[in-house]
């Protein structure tokens, strides 16, 4: 289809405007183009170990932007979704060190489930608002995402802190390596399987199951759907639940995977990256995957720049909002373009 | 041709048109347009649903850019797609769809698409609504000024939209089926004050679908069969009824084959629908029901008239479960389902034929397979979660097929459909199988008149079948020809019970209340 074709080269098109902007704002600031972009390359790709970097942040990039896509395949906002990572990581942490003794598959197993269960709490509380009061809930989303972190630190700083640690911020134990699904580099074919697979049934959900229609009925005309006998509240209840339970999930891998224990603020941006990701990858499933693998490469890259020039970590995520502003823009106007029904609360 | 001698301007046509092409996908919208519109005279456009009408009068208004051919305006040329210079050469459009922006109020829709700018650019709301006060005053009361348009009710927001491009004070106007939504009342008024337009020389081009309208207000009339302009424009003396209606369905004319819906009613059951003392709560534009006794059996169509705005949407609403019931009960196949959700009640065989079809009987930018395919989704949690689309995919194709939707594929938007396609859309999915009760409001709404014959005789198939029907419309005719039995409804209440033959006298009376 030729619609489909133009969407995928505009939204090509703004990432690369994205990073001649950025380019031109580093050029101006006098750092050597030349040099960071070949940074870029080589922390995403070439190095030693950079590969492996990239897919190592494609995979929480990915499970929370699959979380997004969910949500506004129903015409819903989720972005809080770096609180639920969070506070995923931290019930999967609060079960590893919980049952040391226990079965490994079992812990793990238990873990995800406890993750995702708190993800799903995380982000139904802002659904519960929208579908009862009609609330924003971009607002509430970004609110209860601020709280998560804070549950974060209290756990790292109180209750769970390593009394023994040595490092400057707040960290918890570390689980047992047995319940680890990954070493530290953070990829493994348990991991990549895992993610892989829930992309999958993902996409199943959205394309080929009656919620999925539903979903989208809801997410472009509420009014219509109700008329047709859809329950517009359980549905976006439904939305909430998937989409927050997705976020956990990725808080879990984390931990079981790359991170082993908790540190006060870590992964501090892929909340919220996960949101421009989604958008990149024009809310489809597959898109997502792309652009995941692609933000993932400049995570890495952003960690590597500081090796190779003189360029401010802070320097290349001014490249990610230069992104998500565009991308937002693009979307703001198509939705203008649809009849303004999908972006009304679903209550009243 | 003629040379222009004299005063230039009265041969100059308002609108002329040479071979214009419109091509959407496979469709070919337009094919070969010339016309020319006299200067001051009212022009109807007729024809079947999805011959071109809309597009036409896109074109000619510069919201459509042709493929080929060229638009003058007051004898000048229109560069192709341009809305402004359309307007600037004194042009106004009514849409068929709605074209207000939703989230203003009504005043500040009219202030942005008022014709003389004010010299300020900061408004007071109070000036605002004095300076519009008179013009809506017919529409729905002043107090309808500060309301946003997204929550008028379609007939209101219709009348808004005829009343903006009457206070442009343009010089030709466009107007795409006005008069779909207008009670009898309120069209007569309409095309009185076209005639008062015409007479100050304002050129009108008017799309119709009744031809009783056509004779009663048009100067000349052109008819578009597929794309092509097969007609016209001839002056109106001059083109018989017969004449007229053979150039709008063509040499093969359709076989009014009415739709086989099996109604899955058992014999058993004779009470289908059944509202006892219901009362509900008013809504913003309506009275709200006050205590209604009503019930449809098997076998029959149940009529309800009344005027615009007395409680029938209230009505419609409460039986689909979408708005609460205050006091009483409703009962479906027998069963208590006053409290029950919508979804319940569709599973016991209602179907709904919404009031707004764009809004409640479509989503606009979903699929039409999806459109098609909605009633598919709900209640079925005990079957396999993965679904074929290529099914779902076919099943909506041959019911759209059946009802004879003019579209190019199933993944197409719902709203590239034309205006009467759509409500085929909307009749295609509630008219199928598992239907008991069909509540119907307004099901001929802007269907040409072949399918609205198709849509009559198919409410009379499904009742012989042994469904209930219940038929809300405006139309008079069309009630007194289906309707077993006619309630009246006036300001949230049944006033009236009729029996066939009607008395239009006694109807018309108990509408306005004169029998209370
Ligand atoms: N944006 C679009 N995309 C694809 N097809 C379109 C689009 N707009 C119109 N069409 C097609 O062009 C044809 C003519 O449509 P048009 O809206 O002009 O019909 P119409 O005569 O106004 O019919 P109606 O009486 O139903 O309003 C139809 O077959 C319609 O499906
Ligand atoms: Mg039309």
């Amino acid at each position: 289809m030729t619609g489909g074709l133009q969407r995928v080269a505009s939204t090509v098109l703004l990432v690369v405007v994205s990073f001649m902007l950025t380019a031109l704002i580093l050029w101006v600031s006098g750092y050597r183009v030349g040099t960071v972009l070949s940074g870029i390359i080589q922390g995403s790709i070439t190095a030693t170990g950079a590969a492996t970097s990239t897919i190592r942040w494609t995979i929480p990039l990915l499970l929370i932007g699959l979380g997004v896509v969910i949500g506004f395949r129903a015409g819903f906002f989720n972005i809080g979704g770096q609180g639920q990572f969070y506070v995923g990581a931290c019930s999967a942490l609060v079960v590893s060190l919980g049952w040391r003794e226990g079965p490994v598959p079992l812990v793990i197993m238990c873990g995800m489930i406890a993750a995702i269960l708190a993800g799903m709490a995380w982000s139904l509380l802002p659904g519960y608002l929208r579908v009862q009061f009609g609330t924003d809930e971009v607002l509430t989303t970004l609110m209860m995402s601020f709280i998560g972190a804070l549950v974060l630190q209290y756990l790292t700083a109180g209750p769970l802190r390593n009394p023994s640690g040595t490092g400057q911020t707040a960290a918890s134990e570390r689980i047992p390596e047995a319940f680890r699904i990954t070493d530290s580099s953070g990829v493994s074919v348990t991991a990549l399987l895992l993610v892989g697979g829930v992309a999958v049934l993902v996409w199943l959900l959205l394309e080929r199951t009656r919620f999925g229609l539903t979903m989208t009925l809801v997410g472009r005309n509420p009014t219509m759907a109700r008329w047709q006998g859809i329950d517009v509240r359980r549905v976006g209840l439904g939305t909430f639940a998937l989409s927050g339970a997705l976020s956990g999930l990725a808080g879990a891998v984390e931990l079981h995977g790359p991170g082993a224990r908790l540190v006060t603020g870590f992964s501090p941006e892929v909340g919220f990256t996960a949101v421009v990701v989604a958008l990149v990858g024009m809310l489809s499933v597959w898109g997502t995957v792309v652009a995941a693998v692609f933000f993932g490469g400049l995570q890495s890259a952003i960690l590597f720049l500081p090796i190779v020039t003189d360029l401010p970590p802070p320097a290349l995520v001014l490249l990610h909002g230069m992104v998500a502003f565009l991308v937002t823009i693009k979307f703001r106007a198509v939705r203008r373009r649809r009849a303004g029904l999908a972006a009304k609360p679903v209550a009243g | 041709m003629t040379v222009p001698s004299g005063p230039a301007s009265a041969e100059v046509p308002a609108v002329r048109c040479r071979s214009l092409g419109v091509s959407f996908g496979t469709v070919q919208a337009l094919h070969d347009i010339s016309l020319d519109l006299a200067a001051g005279r009212i022009h109807a456009l007729v024809g079947q649903n999805g011959a071109g009408k809309t597009t036409l009068a896109k074109v000619l208004g510069g919201l459509q850019a042709p493929d080929n051919g060229t638009v003058c305006i007051a004898g000048n040329q229109i560069p192709p797609g341009d809305v402004r210079a359309a307007k600037s050469a004194g042009l106004a459009m009514v849409h068929q769809h709605f074209s207000l922006p939703p989230s203003f109020t009504v005043a500040e829709a009219l202030e942005l698409t008022a014709a003389r700018p004010e010299s300020h650019s900061v408004y007071r709301r109070t000036e605002l609504y004095r300076r519009w006060q008179n013009e809506v005053a017919e529409v729905g009361g002043t107090n309808v000024l500060a309301t946003r348009i997204r929550d008028l009710p379609v007939e209101t927001r219709q009348s808004l939209e005829i009343v903006r491009a009457l206070v442009s004070e343009a010089r030709i106007l466009l107007l795409d089926e006005p008069t779909a939504l207008l009670t009898p009342a309120a069209t007569d008024t309409l095309f009185e004050r076209l005639r008062g337009l015409r007479d100050d020389g304002v050129t009108i081009l008017i799309v119709l679908h009744k031809l009783r309208e056509v004779a009663a207000v048009a100067d000349t009339v052109s008819v578009l069969r597929d794309g092509k302009l097969v007609l016209g424009p001839s002056e109106i003396s001059g083109v018989s009824q017969g004449q007229l209606s053979d150039a709008i369905v063509g040499p093969a004319p359709d076989t009014d084959r009415a739709i086989a819906v099996e109604a899955a009613t058992d014999v058993e059951q004779q009470l289908l629908l059944e509202l006892v003392r219901v009362s509900s709560r008013e809504s913003a534009f309506e009275p709200g029901l006050a205590s209604i006794d009503l019930t449809v059996e098997a076998r029959e169509i149940v009529g309800i008239a009344g005027v615009e705005g007395n409680g029938q949407r209230s009505l419609v609403s409460v039986i689909a479960g979408l708005s609460a019931v205050t006091e009483g009960s409703v009962l479906l196949g027998g069963e208590e389902v006053t409290r029950a959700p919508p979804a319940r009640r569709r599973l016991r065989g209602l179907r709904l034929v919404p009031f707004d079809r764009n809004s409640e009987g479509i989503s606009r930018s979903a699929p039409l397979w999806l459109n098609q395919s909605a009633l598919r989704l709900i209640g079925r949690r005990r079957q396999f979660p993965l679904i074929s689309l290529r099914q779902y995919k076919r099943q909506a194709s041959e019911a759209m097929d059946l009802w004879r939707v003019r579209y190019n594929t199933v993944a197409q938007p719902a709203e590239s459909l034309s205006g009467g396609n759509v409500q085929r859309l909307v009749l295609s999915r509630e008219l199928a199988s598992g239907l008991e009760v069909l509540v119907a409001a307004q099901p001929t709404r802007g269907l040409d008149f072949s399918a609205t014959n198709f849509v009559r005789s198919s409410l009379r198939g499904l009742r012989d079948a042994g469904a209930g029907v219940l038929l809300v419309s405006s139309d008079l005719d069309e009630l007194f020809e289906l309707s077993d039995r006619l309630l009246v409804m006036y300001g949230g209440s049944i006033v009236a019970r009729f029996n066939a033959p009607y008395d239009r006298q006694a109807v018309g009376d108990a509408m306005t209340g004169a029998l209370r």
